[in-house]
């Protein structure tokens, strides 16, 4: 199983090994279709993690299986270690989840839209409603728009709504289908904002994403779906790490590194050429480890000006995942 | 595999019924078009007195006719004329409203996340259609009064029965209040179907067509002398009972089996709903 190891937890979380939300062989067919094929997946507490994957990739069918809106054809979720297919509404009030788009009445006013929003939520009492939308509003920056109709609504300003009623109470478990859709730079940085602040909250938020570049500045842990499977699942870090190719040397005196690596059973190869005008060779973790391989080098006299571990970006990682058969 | 589960310290409460029920009526009453609907309702028998005036007591065939010069006729005829059409047509907008709408919005996926609980939220839907017939009759029955006494005025200050006997104002007008009872009943079967409907489409226009559809297939059938054996089972059969209030001695019976038969469409068309909602995907 695929598990993702335990995040270091924020302060005032839950405790640490706890489960935020798990997938148990989740399986979901539409027809002939296979949306989602036998997904395994635990969230840990406290972590933030990012949901990839191409168009059609099953995200949003997984998530809706996480949170009871569509039944499993095979599998079993959890949400706060409640079963989803019998406990769900035991969990569901300490969850806030913006899936598909924001849904709101248009003929009614941000504010107004939120206020049912807010009636209909078992945690919040009458009295604590309006100072929660307002409170909720204001996180969002919708305070100036809060008494337009929805109907007048940017798309921004629909899907910043749709974040409001995620916000209108402290929550265990934020789930977030493509929040950065239709936002400008100015919201995307906003929403990042916001998951940072939920993260140090110590709320463990789930967000689907395809912009890469956003997990990997939000994001603690990640799961890579293709084609309804997933492909990997875990700390960011570590699966960063994974994908390195190994060592990069910097160095002017290029042929004789690649001679003397070569000769000590390492691959080594020419590195392209990147912005920085320096010359440099990329040693495969396949030979023998870095610190001999460096003293080595030095040994024959290379001139070793910097040495570290390649890392790749996510990018990088998420096209290897998705487009090799796996 | 770590098996640790998150300790939900409280259970939490469900929202109290009545804060519900409280934002369902809100929520309806706040749409321009229930308004607008409650509005119309109210024109009726302003229209059909403003008619009987200009007509000038002649008193032409029908009901309608009936009117003339017989003030407290006007709100129970305002009513069984309404009830051919307009009144399902509009328990059928705000039942279209209720779940094909709200899940055309997007809204109802919030509904279920809140979490309200499925059930919950079939009684609260309910009660929206429900109050809306409510209203819309009410709204009939009151400006029927107050322009049947206003415009038409009263024969004697009493109400001319069809039978030719007189009854006084206040057994006038306890009259009309069974005719209203009795209409929300029929409104409330109307209301279920259309609800069962509702829960199983997102198109609030499939909603309003069905029910339209079905009234007019029931009117066809209704006609079709081979079928006469299908009669006692369609809801429309009953909807001319409601004229028995203007009888002296008033008929029970009609009354009472159409409501009757109300309720068969309403434990149906309930059950078809509940059944539904427990299952639907938003």
């Amino acid at each position: 199983m695929p598990s993702v190891d335990a995040a270091p937890a924020p302060a005032g979380a839950a405790p640490v090994g706890a489960i935020a939300a798990r997938a148990i062989g989740l399986r979901k067919e539409f027809g002939r279709t296979v949306a989602v094929d036998g997904i395994d997946l635990e969230v840990p507490a406290g972590a933030v993690l990012g949901m990839l994957g191409p168009n059609g990739s099953g995200k949003t069918t997984l998530i809706r299986m996480l949170l009871g809106l569509t039944r499993p054809t095979a599998g079993s979720a959890e949400l706060l270690g409640q079963p989803v297919a019998e406990g769900a509404d035991r969990a569901l009030p300490h969850v806030g989840a913006l899936v598909e788009g924001p849904g709101f009445h248009p003929f009614m006013s941000g504010r107004e839209n939120l206020r049912r929003v807010a009636t209909m939520e078992p945690l919040l009492t009458r009295r604590e409603i309006p100072s929660a939308v307002d409170v909720a509003l204001k996180r969002v920056g919708l305070t100036d728009a809060a008494d337009r109709r929805y109907r007048g609504y940017s798309l921004g300003m629909k899907q910043r709504l749709g974040l409001a009623a995620v916000l209108l109470l402290p929550r265990r478990l934020v789930v977030l289908d493509e929040p950065t859709n239709g936002l400008d730079p100015a919201g995307t940085r906003d929403v990042r904002r916001i998951i940072a602040e939920l993260h140090a909250a110590g709320t463990t938020v789930i967000v689907s994403s395809h912009l890469l570049a956003e997990v990997e500045a939000t994001c603690t842990h990640v799961a890579v779906l293709q084609a309804g499977s997933l492909v990997a699942a875990g700390e960011l870090r570590t699966l960063l790490a994974a994908g390195t190719a190994g060592l990069v040397i910097a160095t002017p005196d290029v042929d004789l590194a690649l001679r003397t690596l070569r000769e000590a059973g390492a691959t080594a190869y020419r590195a392209e050429r990147t912005s920085s005008e320096e010359q440099a060779v990329v040693v495969g973790d396949d030979g023998p480890p870095a610190p001999e391989l460096i003293a080595l080098l030095v040994r024959e006299g290379v001139a070793v000006h910097e040495a570290r571990r390649s890392r790749t970006n996510l990018e990088e990682l998420f096209a290897r995942l998705t487009e090799e058969p796996s | 595999m770590t098996t640790a589960v998150l300790p939900l310290a409280e259970v939490p409460r469900a929202v109290p019924l009545g804060r519900l029920l409280g934002a369902e009526v809100h929520w309806v009453l706040r749409r321009p078009r229930t308004l607008v609907m409650l509005g119309v309702f109210a024109l009726v028998p302003v229209l059909i007195s403003i008619g009987v005036a200009v007509a000038d007591g002649e008193g032409g065939p029908g009901l309608i006719g009936a009117v003339a010069g017989n003030g407290l006729m006007l709100p129970v005829v305002a009513i069984t004329v309404s009830l051919a059409l307009l009144l399902p047509l509009a328990v059928a907008m705000a039942a279209a409203d209720a779940l094909a709408g709200e899940a055309a919005h997007g809204t109802l996926r919030g509904l279920l996340l809140a979490p309200v609980g499925r059930l919950r939220l079939v009684g609260m839907k309910a009660f929206g259609v429900l109050v809306v017939a409510i209203l819309a009759v009410l709204a009939l029955a009151v400006v029927g009064v107050l322009a049947g006494l206003m415009v038409v005025g009263l024969a004697e200050g009493q109400l001319v029965t069809l039978s030719g006997t007189a009854v006084g104002l206040w057994e006038a007008l306890g009259r009309v209040a069974l005719v209203v009872a009795w209409t929300v009943g029929q409104l409330a079967a109307v209301g279920a179907v259309a609800l069962a409907v509702s829960a199983h489409t997102e198109h609030p226009l499939v909603v309003l067509a069905s029910v339209l559809g079905g009234l007019i297939v029931f009117g066809v059938l209704s006609a079709i002398p081979a079928l006469d054996w299908l009669q006692p089972y369609l809801l429309t059969t009953g909807w001319t009972a409601g004229a028995d209030v203007l009888r002296d001695p008033m008929p029970l019976d009609g009354l009472a089996e159409s409501t009757l038969r109300a309720l068969c469409y309403l434990t149906v068309g309930a059950g078809l709903t509940v059944y539904r909602m427990l299952r639907r995907v938003a």
